[in-house]
């Protein structure tokens, strides 16, 4: 598809930004979903190419602004709905369980 | 396809990281013990050494140089460092001539098992978009000057082959042990935006 | 499948998924075949970017046969194709500004690519 994300040639996005000493993961949610991601990959028999397209599929602001490891969450999100394993609400009333959690 | 997916904004990506990965442990999907092992292999385990073992033997040994460059993946293979996004390992030389730099302008394809994860600079939209059109400018924001007569190779790595830059062993290493030249193989050098030095 | 458990993970990461398949037909291009990529606009997953098509090139490289990225997205199976490594002027693809003398090198599944005249 002739999305966002297909970004050669593209003008306007100024410097390349390099973090000094950059770590591996910059959180624990960071780290959290690239095991997870991995991990229901291979037990679903998802083939990257699927979570690529998934990911390519986002809504072009959201993809350019949200942090690298947010485009795994969207496009995890997106296709295990799409195979039935999860529905939508069931995934909103358990963040909101858990966010209930975080607040105690 | 996407407006009916936002009728309020996502909550934060821990939130949604954590409730995916309760929902997935209990219909049996996951274990979190394989999570908490393949977090600790790429942040402890695999890393950018393990390029640097490859090149600092390529360095050492000439012919092991030649098999690297005909056949990277049965080379790398040599030295253990087989696997994920790694199957196929295509290596390229830097010599006075050419300089070669690698890129996924499509999404963030890397060779984990010999440079582990990618940086976020290679994987946002300035590196991705720019690194193609001009590579001379990027590399120079790096502080590498790419002499005018010298051959700029971009090679962006879409399917499922994956590169790695040999860069050029630098003057003043004669007869270096292999883990003394490996110290002067960044993870930049192995993707083409930085050139190993001695230190003065 | 069951949850892949703690002490596979290390052997699944080092074994990897290569996408390399076979393919029955012979390739049809060889090194140093002058090569056009089409100009497709799929809706649906490619791996051919906007800035290559409709671009001429070289074939530097046969890479093998590997599973098609574009099925293999939509759940429509490997459908193995094979892969070259094609090399492109950086004029060709960004007009005289560019260096003459730098190349950009992409790999590009048989059904990307026609014989240019």
């Amino acid at each position: 598809m002739n999305g966002i994300h297909d970004l050669g040639g593209m003008h306007g996005f100024g410097p390349v930004v390099r973090e000094e000493n950059e770590p591996v993961f910059h959180a624990e949610w960071e780290r959290r979903t690239f095991g997870v991601v991995n991990l229901a990959m291979g037990a679903m028999q998802i083939h990257v190419d699927e979570i690529r397209h998934a990911i390519e599929r986002m809504p072009p602001a959201e993809y350019l602004e949200s942090p690298y490891y947010e485009h795994w969450i969207y496009g995890l999100e997106a296709l295990l709905r799409e195979r039935g394993v999860i529905t939508r609400d069931e995934l909103a009333r358990r963040v909101a369980e858990l966010a209930k959690q975080e607040k105690k | 396809m996407a407006k009916d997916e936002h009728t309020e904004p996502p909550s934060a990506p821990a939130l949604r990281i954590k409730a995916l990965e309760s929902l997935l442990v209990e219909r049996g999907l996951v274990d979190p013990g394989a999570v908490d092992e393949i977090i600790d292999i790429f942040e402890k385990r695999i890393g950018p050494r393990n390029g640097a073992k490859v090149v600092a033997h390529a360095w050492a040994d000439p012919e092991y140089m030649k098999r690297l460059l005909a056949d990277g993946s049965k080379a790398i293979a040599e030295l253990g460092f087989t696997g994920l996004q790694g199957e196929d390992m295509v290596v390229l030389e830097n010599t006075p001539k050419v300089h070669n730099v690698v890129v996924c302008t499509l999404c963030s394809c890397y060779p984990w098992p010999t440079l582990g994860l990618p940086p976020n600079w290679y994987k946002a939209a300035p590196y991705r978009a720019r690194i193609v059109i001009e590579p001379r400018k990027v590399l120079a924001e790096f502080g590498i000057d790419v002499a005018p007569d010298v051959e700029v190779r971009v090679w962006d790595s879409n399917a499922e082959i994956r590169y790695m830059v040999l860069p050029m062993r630098p003057a003043g290493t004669e007869g270096w042990s292999e883990e003394k030249l490996a110290t002067l193989v960044s993870r930049d050098s192995m993707i083409g935006t930085a050139i190993p030095k001695v230190k003065a | 499948m069951p949850a892949l458990p703690k002490d596979m993970v290390w052997t699944v990461v080092k074994t990897g998924m290569s996408a390399r398949a076979e393919v029955k037909t012979p390739p049809r291009f060889k090194t140093g075949d002058r090569v056009v990529a089409r100009n497709v606009n799929p809706a649906g997953h490619t791996r051919l970017p906007r800035y290559i098509r409709g671009k001429t090139g070289v074939v530097h490289r046969y890479h093998g046969s590997f599973a098609f990225a574009d099925t293999r997205a939509h759940g429509q199976g490997d459908q193995p194709q094979h892969v070259y490594s094609v090399r492109f002027e950086a004029r060709e693809l960004w007009g005289d500004a560019a260096s003459a003398h730098d190349a950009l090198y992409i790999d590009l599944w048989d059904t990307y690519i026609e014989q240019a005249k």
